[in-house]
């Protein structure tokens, strides 16, 4: 392994990182009997939002009706505190790897906005796309994966089968 | 009909078996009231040891804050009031047992104070201030002569506001998670942590910062001591206390408090400020904003679920 560096250059190993991750999935079963997860987090937050602002558009909804409203408690879920748990311990993790800046990357050939606005829309595709497929990466493939559930290994095989395409559509923005 | 009930009196709505009669208010202004206490606290101190120069965030900045704390808090008590026309009776009425009284009393001589002791440093932060009347400048000349001779009643008072923040709880007997004398001290301490907290994000001054940062560490580590003292005395007590404590550890606010009162509010804050100790940088803010919300959700989880707590006859 190479010697740690604290200038900012130093990043894992990525099959160390895979293996660490999986550990964590693991442990993840093992205390909360739920696996990991990140669109959840963003799906309670909206439902939860959404009942403040305009309650009866949640009790009339079939979706959102199935998350807050009534005896729902969307905001009282393992996955909030996961992802809670995320941002700490990546922000610890950038401060001491000396990481913590605020800053967008980019291509060089791209402007910042440019760069924003793409992954705005990508990020809101991905988000409907997994409220569709009942997860996203970490939710259904990996956690799905993790159970040997055969639809977390077509989610892995659709996620990454379309990313592959969609990299090469828009490979202009990166290289 | 529910005829147990009314045999046994235990129906008695917004008061038995369940209490709902504080909302929003209480726990916002305990919060505030913790705040000023630690504040003033370590204004009065850092004043009495003589290092004014040297804690200058923490002795002439910060206390600009309390007396609007205070004034804001003590405006949520009011609000609190069913009869708030009525809210100078607390004046009136003496009693000696009542923490209510003793509380309205220690607001009666802190905030004056407060508010002298911010005065008497506006015009060294805003050098353009003028007091305009006489006697007004008389009167500052006189306290910045007797700084410390304000600071020693200061210092001893802003202890019992800290401490009664949790003794206007503890003094409900009827309520298992309140009625204990542990409360008082642990929001002192946890009063103290977020004046602290409160000076680190005010203060410019790499020396001040560090000083206030390894207090800080030091509270928060007193602070987690009393959580886990709190729930020992009540796992080693009586099934209502027990019942009290298992709320916190199984119960609906063992998430929200352990994730965002222990974990984010003061373990990882406190990781946070080693880390900045030991060298690394740290944006201040983010230690200092996860105290103080920690701080403010404490009070709120226990203000809410004291009052469901019951004895089992």
């Amino acid at each position: 392994m190479k010697k740690i560096k604290f200038d900012g250059s130093f990043y894992l190993n990525p099959y160390l990182g895979g293996v660490i991750l999986g550990t964590v999935l693991l442990l993840s079963f093992y205390i909360s009997g739920r696996g990991l997860g990140a669109s959840g987090a963003v799906k309670s937050t909206v439902a939860a939002t959404v009942n403040i602002i305009a309650p009866e558009h949640v009790a009339k909804s079939a979706y959102l009706s199935q998350f807050a409203g009534g005896d729902h408690q969307p905001m009282n879920n393992w996955l909030i505190f996961e992802v809670l748990g995320v941002l700490a311990g990546a922000f610890l993790s950038g401060i001491i790897f000396n990481r913590l800046k605020l800053k967008v990357e980019h291509s060089p050939k791209i402007t910042s906005r440019r760069r924003l606005i793409f992954a705005l829309l990508g990020g809101l595709i991905f988000g409907f796309g997994s409220q569709l497929a009942r997860g996203c990466t970490s939710g259904a493939a990996l956690s799905g994966m993790a159970v040997l559930s055969f639809g977390g290994y077509i989610t892995m095989i659709a996620i990454f089968g379309t990313a592959f395409v969609a990299a090469w559509i828009f490979r202009k923005n990166w290289i | 009909m529910k005829e147990e009930l009314f045999v046994s009196g235990r129906n008695i709505p917004n008061i038995d078996p369940y209490l709902n009669i504080w909302h929003w208010q209480i726990p916002s202004y305990l919060f505030l009231g913790g705040l000023a206490a630690g504040i003033l606290f370590f204004a009065a101190v850092f004043t009495i040891l003589g290092k004014e120069n040297k804690m200058a965030t923490a002795v002439k900045i910060a206390p600009m804050i309390v007396p609007f704390a205070l004034i804001l808090g003590l405006f949520f008590l009011f609000l609190d009031l069913k009869h708030k026309l009525y809210f100078w009776q607390l004046y009136t009425t003496i009693r000696l047992e009542s923490p209510m009284g003793w509380g309205s009393w220690v607001l009666m001589i802190m905030t004056p104070i407060s508010i002298i002791w911010a005065a008497s440093y506006v015009r060294e932060i805003f050098p353009n201030w003028d007091w305009k009347f006489r006697f007004l400048k008389n009167f500052e000349a006189w306290v910045i002569k007797n700084r410390i001779l304000i600071a020693w009643p200061m210092a001893i008072y802003a202890v019992i506001l800290g401490i009664y923040t949790g003794i206007l709880l503890s003094a409900f007997n009827a309520r298992p998670l309140w009625n204990t004398s542990i409360l008082g001290p642990l929001f002192l301490v946890s009063g103290m942590s977020t004046g602290a907290a409160v000076v680190l994000l005010l203060s410019k001054d790499h020396k001040e910062r560090k000083i206030m940062g390894r207090i800080d560490i030091l509270l928060i580590l007193i602070e987690l001591f009393f959580i886990i003292h709190l729930f020992m005395g009540f796992k080693a007590g009586s099934e209502a206390s027990i019942n009290a404590a298992n709320l916190f550890l199984g119960g609906s606010f063992t998430a929200p408090f352990f994730a965002f009162v222990v974990i984010l509010g003061l373990i990882f804050p406190a990781i946070l400020e080693v880390f900045e100790l030991k060298g690394y940088k740290v944006p201040v803010i983010v230690p200092a904003a996860l105290i103080l919300i920690g701080g403010l959700i404490f009070r709120f989880l226990i203000v809410e679920a004291g009052q469901i707590t019951k004895y089992l006859y």
